[in-house]
């Protein structure tokens, strides 16, 4: 799955919210409630995706292996690649959501 | 005795969203999935329960990945070779794939995979089927050349057998790429 190093260029919405969620080292089922909880039920990943994206995570080393004695149960949290990758995309996303609101705003339309 | 009932499949690569339906229907009745049977599904006679089923693949699915879809509410039914992995979950419950991006990955892997097998049975059935007009002139043995005809027409059959889920796949992939 090396390809997908290269790939993971832009955060997509869920690869975004992994991220985030693993500044905080976690075991991997408890992201999905993480995330669940910090959108308030408004985006919710489902487990196969869930999986997936966290193996491009992985083999693209934006999340790691945290090694806590139970191998049973894996922890993972985000690398400082991943960190580095975030800041990236959160700068970004603020950009276009500027650009929007400034658009917005000229033309006088409420944003609620 | 417990009653059980086949029921086919139309072929995951054509059908995987139809057979899961189909398999709801039959839980409404009280006929619930116990498992894989060749070409189709085992069903067994329960309590009707509304329930919808999804599919996926994942090759050497570990503890974690049954942990991650028990957590969101999908109970494992069965797999098949470690690959292919039934769930069940209550109407309503999120579904396995939120996002395009992985549900497209899921069937580029299985096209890849496929295509993969198709091409190395393409390659068999044409040698086996060379050798075989080779032994009409008389240019090899008959023995080889009956052989030969009658493992041409297997890996034929074979070839049928991925190359069809093939296609189906790289259709189903086209359909979703089509939708962004």
């Amino acid at each position: 799955m090396a390809r997908y190093t290269t790939e993971m260029e832009e955060l997509t919405d869920t690869p975004f919210y992994i991220l985030v969620s693993l500044m905080e080292a976690k075991h991997g089922y408890f992201i999905m409630k993480s995330i669940e909880t910090m959108t308030n039920g408004n985006f919710i990943v489902g487990p196969a995706s869930m999986y997936t994206t966290i193996q491009k995570l992985l083999s693209a080393e934006l999340i790691e292996l945290v090694d806590e004695g139970d191998r049973r149960k894996k922890t993972y949290i985000t690398t400082k690649k991943g960190v580095q990758l975030l800041k990236k995309e959160v700068k970004r996303r603020q950009e276009m959501v500027r650009h929007a609101e400034k658009m917005f705003k000229e033309k006088g339309e409420p944003l609620a | 005795m417990k009653q059980t009932k086949y029921v086919s499949s139309g072929g995951l690569a054509f059908s995987e969203e139809k057979d899961m339906k189909k398999l709801s229907k039959y839980a409404k009745k009280g006929w619930i999935l116990e498992g894989f049977a060749p070409f189709g599904y085992r069903l067994q006679k329960g309590e009707p329960a509304t329930i919808q089923y999804s599919l996926d693949y994942q090759m050497d699915a570990d503890e974690d990945y049954f942990a991650y879809f028990e957590a969101a509410g999908w109970s494992h039914v069965c797999s098949s070779g470690n690959s292919i992995h039934l769930f069940y979950a209550p109407v309503g419950t999120a579904p396995i794939y939120s996002d395009k991006e992985t549900m497209i990955e899921k069937y580029e892997t299985e096209k890849k995979k496929m295509g993969k097998a198709a091409f190395i049975m393409l390659i068999i059935t044409f040698t086996f089927m060379f050798l075989g007009a080779l032994g009409s002139y008389g240019w090899v043995p008959a023995l080889i050349r009956n052989g030969s005809l009658i493992l041409g027409y297997l890996s034929l059959i074979a070839l049928i057998f991925t190359g069809m889920p093939y296609f189906g796949y790289r259709n189903k992939l086209n359909k979703l790429l089509k939708r962004s």
